[in-house]
């Protein structure tokens, strides 16, 4: 055991009452008397914990302090959550504090050494309703109230869903009540007053319970507080000052029919504070020694007036140790660290001391799944006892609990958009601009600025310039549940809610508890809490992926209704089949991200903020939203069973004649027969609608003589011209540069924009399937599936009668869509999703784009997408992979994919997305997606790559003739690339260097 | 609870000349909207002797205040130096910015001020009757001294106010010399205020 006092945690000699340890550990709270008022300080706790930290002077100590109560505070007690921080004192108030993240740092005007608060914690919510002073406040389990006591003799729970909603004022104490405690169960709240009892009352009808009076009858009303605990196992209250054969004690209640049969006892004055470890403890197993099974115990600090501590465990007859002398005055307050190996402990005289136990010296701490298994074996399922996951999956038995957990979504769906609010004011006030105008030169002006008016009566009136508006609506609106359900989602999450609460219930299931809230406990156990806003994104995911699928897991056998679910899990599975399983991923998990891809409403923001925060609550509103998605499918079933057929968009010229080609091909490719267009006795082809130009054919024209002609005629922008064929025109196509036909016979002509023939007829190998113009290239798909695209320009061929089969053979595909770029390269689509394109330099064919990527599937990087021009990138590679249908499905699905995995796909997907634009030479979707991933690469600090990137586009600086580099890339000149990519890469200040020696290189170049 | 907590008080174009005008700038921070206006004074303490040498420079209404950070420059003429004992003009006096609410005082600030020649030759010999127009007027403007007191923000007049507003008025000439250490801090001024937990002090 270490023991150490951080004297400069004091309030300059003033007492202090109160201390309680912030939940994630990184800080604590003090309360007390101040210079003239009563006082709160937060102080941060690693200086206390380390030498090196207490040493260093850029790590501060006290992080924040609050004067605002107006007399001495007694308690301060953190909410479980720890969002919250909740204090009473003697000028009868309870404030709520929460921090205010828009501001930065200030200083208290007029405090001793200019001490700046390093955060901000504002009073949130002022609880008035005691008529005396506050003496002690209590959040209960899972934060659904708060309660306080009083030497009104009152205690009074609020709802802390609705400050300064009351919801009982418990009376029956004749006395000043100055303890409280609430039952980790959440079934009871107990309180300990001056009148010599201790009093217990019932959460289910706010009732009295019992009230035990004999331990206390020859208690005096001499001590300040009266801080009475719960055991973490639930099944001991432990007093503080009782009396026994007229020596002190605390008194130990057992909660099997509150007897007081034991107590410890040792010390010489009244007890004032006794706390429990929130652990339970199992024996530490040495080697060597019997491995029987040794009872769980519980660990408890008992403090009292004579100014001695003492530990005990509840497995020993003796306390584990005793320090006297370690105050000059009475002990006030106690609290555990979460870990439940320290202490800190506060006293009158103004000093706090910090008790650091082994794990040798306490025991083995036992899990939080141990600790609420023992719950449940004790008192059966109630929702307060509820581990994270189990709440998860739990059906809703109450009600309230609906509400409550309702207005814990929109308290979430209200503070992403607080904290973007907060983000961009945060922005403002940090550089301290307003208006775009700097705090600096505001002040500068300031006199003349600020408008001055007399009043009536003569006298000078200035109107104060508002420098940062306050969010003083954060706290009701975080915790009102007046906001209306907004959407269309709200209502069917409403009755998905809904419909569970109908199903059988466990009738014996007690349910004494109102409402729930996930408890942080798990995610600060972890360890991976981030601590201030350095949030790691990747330890973050890291945790929050393997948490996630488990509540589906868990789902089968635990509770029925949940089967259900499952069910419908399983049905869905076979509506999809052919889903390519991700690696680590359990099918079920797999399915479920299916589900949640479809689910529109999420954002970038819902999934950081779900992998931020891997709380059951967030799992829980997921599997609602998927059962909702699941009622959509019902409506409107199969709905994506359309999707998958590729829609054209209109964008582009290629796209327009691709459209306008609709003709399907649908012979099986097994054959690679591909269908013929048959003749027809006239038609009609829009080649483009702007400039509007049509082209017109007429077969079997009888001419002069009898014999058949056939007339072509076209006309572009009221421009016409026709001629004539010998045969007949079994299809068209045209682009602005060419008109080309293919007739019977395998004839293919080709003519100008004028009519000009251009060509004599080009003998195909076999008869004509599908014809395409673009540019000056014309494509030709002839029935056994050969391809060839020539530049009627340039008089060359392009690709040579390539054959189909490669891409086509050994299963059922078809064509199900052809396209030509206007760099003459020709992208087929498959019926499978998969999209080739004919490499003419390679000579080979090279798959661009595949519906069922899995990549594409799990790659996220949203965050790298520029804001505004989203996917505005239209191109062939848009047309062929279809632009809508990729960008609102990855992100649903990453927050269950491990961070390496979900990296590395992207990373994969991108480069695959590069490379399919260079080969496709599209080069504003080559310059799209270069960037992208330029942008991703910079924001996941992959130097090598982003070095190789550059190093490409930056080229030789002292040009040899020996060198192979291209100075343009798909017809863009890569130096200016690399002007583009370089600020990017100049974001991350890890690649400063990077950025600095190719910009240096490039500045050579230009001074060249 | 206070609704307005003063953040800052900047100390503007300091040191000047003695008959330059005071300028503070304020900022405040208003935790909910005020129905009426705040009331600023710059009082300067023209001797430490008596509060009969006290002179209000200014005074303004500062309003409408809203919920939020504000900020204004509070500005002042010289005291007269008329009103000044001869033998108070030179050496180290006190300037006081106070704020009331409803005719409640709850914040003092209080800054040593600092009257001296800043010519040496003038400083050795001072003149007998003390030249004004050499005089630098210095504001010890890190050390502020700053005294809260707790009034009744709401508009229920209740006894409260009744107890408070007797605060201002026996605060006003407080006494310099009284406590070195805690300066400008009113002693005893408001007894009934100080909380009294000391009940468990054994």
């Amino acid at each position: 055991m270490k023991l150490l006092k951080p004297t400069w945690v004091n309030h300059n000699g003033k007492p202090i009452f109160s201390v309680d340890i912030h939940p994630d550990g990184t800080k604590f709270a003090t309360g007390g008397q101040g210079q003239d008022s009563g006082k709160v300080v937060i102080w941060n706790m690693s200086p206390v914990l380390q030498e090196d930290d207490e040493k260093d002077e850029n790590v501060p100590k006290m992080l924040c302090q609050m004067d605002n109560h107006l007399a001495c505070v007694n308690c301060v007690r953190w909410s479980n959550s720890g969002m919250y921080l909740a204090s009473g004192g003697d000028d009868k108030l309870i404030m709520v504090w929460k921090r205010a993240t828009y501001i930065g740092p200030g200083t208290v005007l007029g405090s001793s050494g200019k001490l700046a608060n390093v955060e901000q914690w504002r009073c949130v919510s002022i609880l008035r309703s005691h008529s005396g002073d506050v003496m002690d406040v209590a959040w209960s389990p899972h934060d659904a109230w708060l309660a306080s006591c009083s030497v009104d003799n009152t205690v009074v729970i609020w709802n802390t869903a609705k400050f300064p909603e009351i919801l009982a004022t418990l009376r029956g104490h004749s006395g000043l009540v100055k303890g409280l405690t609430w039952d980790p169960v959440g079934k009871y709240i107990a309180s300990q007053a001056d009148d010599r009892s201790l009093k217990v009352w019932r959460t289910l009808d706010w009732q009295l319970e019992t009230s035990i009076t004999k331990p206390f009858d020859e208690c005096g009303g001499t001590t300040h507080v009266l801080r009475l605990s719960w055991s973490p196992d639930g099944h001991y209250l432990v007093s503080a000052h009782a009396m026994n054969n007229s020596g002190p004690t605390a008194q130990i209640i057992e909660r099997e029919g509150w007897k007081t049969n034991m107590d410890f006892v040792g010390h010489r004055k009244a007890v004032t504070v006794v706390k429990f470890n929130p652990k339970i403890f199992k024996k530490k197993q040495k080697n060597g020694s019997s491995a029987k099974p040794s009872c769980p115990y519980c660990c408890c600090a008992v403090g009292s007036k004579d100014r001695s501590l003492s530990v005990w465990l509840t497995c020993l007859k003796r306390p584990l140790v005793v320090i006297h002398e370690l105050f000059d005055k009475s002990i006030m307050d106690i609290s555990w660290t979460l870990n439940g190996l320290g202490i800190l402990v506060c006293s009158m005289d103004g000093s706090v001391a910090l008790l650091d136990f082994s794990q040798d010296e306490l025991g083995d701490p036992l899990s939080e799944e141990e600790k609420s298994r023992i719950h449940q074996s004790t008192y059966g399922k109630s929702l307060a006892i509820m581990t994270e996951t189990q709440l998860s999956t739990a059906v809703i038995e109450n009600p309230e609990i609906l509400k409550y957990q309702r207005r814990q979504q929109q308290q979430q769906q209200l503070d992403q958009k607080g904290s973007a609010a907060r983000e961009t004011g945060s922005a403002t006030s940090v550089t301290g601009v307003v208006n775009g105008e700097s705090l600096e030169d505001i002040r500068k002006n300031l006199l003349k600025k600020q408008a001055e008016t007399r009043t009536a009566d003569g006298r000078r009136r200035i109107t104060p310039l508002c420098i940062a508006q306050l969010d003083t609506g954060d706290f009701s609106t975080a915790f009102s549940n007046s906001i209306p359900l907004s959407g269309s989602l709200a209502g069917t999450m409403l009755t998905s809610h809904s419909s569970p609460q109908l199903l059988p219930l466990d009738s014996s299931t007690p349910v004494p508890f109102g409402t729930s809230k996930p408890s942080t406990e798990p995610v600060a156990a972890t360890g991976t809490r981030p601590v201030g806003d350095s949030v790691s994104k990747d330890s973050v995911n890291a945790a929050a992926a393997p948490a996630a699928p488990s509540p589906i897991l868990t789902t089968p056998s635990k509770i029925e209704p949940m089967t259900a679910f499952d069910s419908r899990f399983t049905e869905r599975s076979k509506a999809t089949p052919g889903a390519p399983a991700l690696a680590g991923l359990t099918p079920t998990a797999m399915e479920r991200l299916k589900e949640q891809s479809l689910v529109k409403e999420l954002r970038p923001r819902d999934v950081l903020e779900r992998r931020a925060k891997p709380s059951s609550l967030s799992k829980r509103k997921l599997e609602l939203e998927v059962e909702t998605v699941e009622k959509k499918k019902k409506r409107r079933p199969r709905k994506d069973s359309r999707l998958m057929p590729t829609s054209l968009s209109v964008q582009s010229p290629a796209a327009l004649t691709a459209e306008k080609d609709a003709v399907c091909l649908s012979v099986p490719a097994a054959a690679l027969k591909l269908p013929m267009p048959g003749p027809q006795r006239a038609f009609t082809l829009q080649v483009s609608s702007d400039p509007s130009m049509y082209i017109e054919v007429e077969n079997e024209v009888t001419a002069v003589g009898g014999i058949k002609l056939s007339r072509l005629k076209c006309s572009r922008e009221g421009k016409q011209w026709e001629t004539v064929l010998t045969s007949r025109i079994l299809t068209a196509a045209g682009s602005c540069d060419v008109v080309c036909v293919a007739c019977e016979k395998r004839m293919l002509s080709v003519f100008s924009t004028c009519g000009r023939r251009l060509l004599p007829p080009i003998l195909l190998p076999s008869p004509i399937s599908t014809l395409h113009c673009t540019g000056s290239y014309v494509m030709a798909l002839t029935v056994t599936a050969t391809l060839s695209v020539w530049d009627v320009h340039r008089q060359i061929v392009v690709v040579k009668e390539k054959s189909l089969h490669s891409i086509l053979a050994g299963s059922d595909m078809t064509v199900s869509q052809i396209l030509l770029t206007q760099h003459g390269i020709p992208v087929i689509n498959l019926s499978d999703g998969k999209a080739y394109c004919f490499n003419p330099s390679l000579s080979a064919w090279n798959l661009v784009s595949d519906k069922q990527d899995a990549l594409a599937q799990c790659a996220d990087f949203r965050s790298s997408l520029p804001p505004q021009d989203a996917m505005l990138c239209s191109g062939p590679l848009a047309i062929v992979q279809g632009r809508a249908s990729t960008s609102g499905r990855q992100a649903a699905r990453l927050f269950s994919v491990p961070h390496m995995v979900q990296q590395e796909a992207t990373l994969a997907y991108l480069e695959s997305q590069v490379a399919a634009a260079l080969t496709l030479r599209s080069s504003h979707e080559y310059r799209h997606w270069l960037l992208l991933y330029v942008r991703y690469l910079v924001n996941e600090g992959f130097e090598y790559r982003l070095r190789e990137i550059c190093k490409d586009l930056l080229g030789p600086v002292h040009s040899s003739t020996g060198s192979q580099w291209e100075s343009t890339v798909v017809g863009l000149r890569k130096r200016n690339l690399l002007k583009e990519l370089l600020p990017v890469i100049g974001q991350n200040l890890r690649f400063q260097r990077l950025f600095t020696e190719f910009q240096e290189q490039l500045d050579i170049l230009r001074d060249k | 609870m206070a609704k307005v907590s003063v953040l800052n008080v900047a100390v503007l174009e300091n040191p000047s000349p003695f008959h330059s005008p005071f300028r503070f700038e304020i900022s405040f921070e208003c935790s909910e909207a005020l129905a009426d206006d705040l009331e600023w004074k710059i009082i300067y303490v023209g001797s430490a002797e008596s509060e009969e040498f006290d002179q209000i420079l200014d005074s303004v209404l500062v309003g409408p205040v809203p919920a939020g950070r504000h900020m204004f420059v509070f500005q002042a003429d010289a005291p007269n130096p008329s009103l000044i004992p001869e033998t108070d003009a030179v050496g180290v006096t006190v300037v006081l910015i106070t704020c009331t609410y409803h005719g409640q005082e709850f914040i003092r600030v209080g800054y040593y001020v600092n009257n001296e020649y800043p010519n040496p030759e003038l400083r050795e010999n001072p003149p007998p009757k003390p030249d004004f127009s050499q005089l630098q007027r210095n504001i010890l403007a890190s050390n502020p001294r700053v005294t809260r007191f707790h009034i009744n923000w709401d508009n229920n007049t209740d006894r409260l106010e009744a107890i408070e507003n007797h605060g201002p008025a026996l605060g006003c000439g407080f006494p310099l010399s009284c406590t070195p250490i805690k300066g400008l801090g009113l002693p005893g001024c408001i007894p009934g205020l100080l909380p009294e937990n000391s009940m468990d002090c054994i």
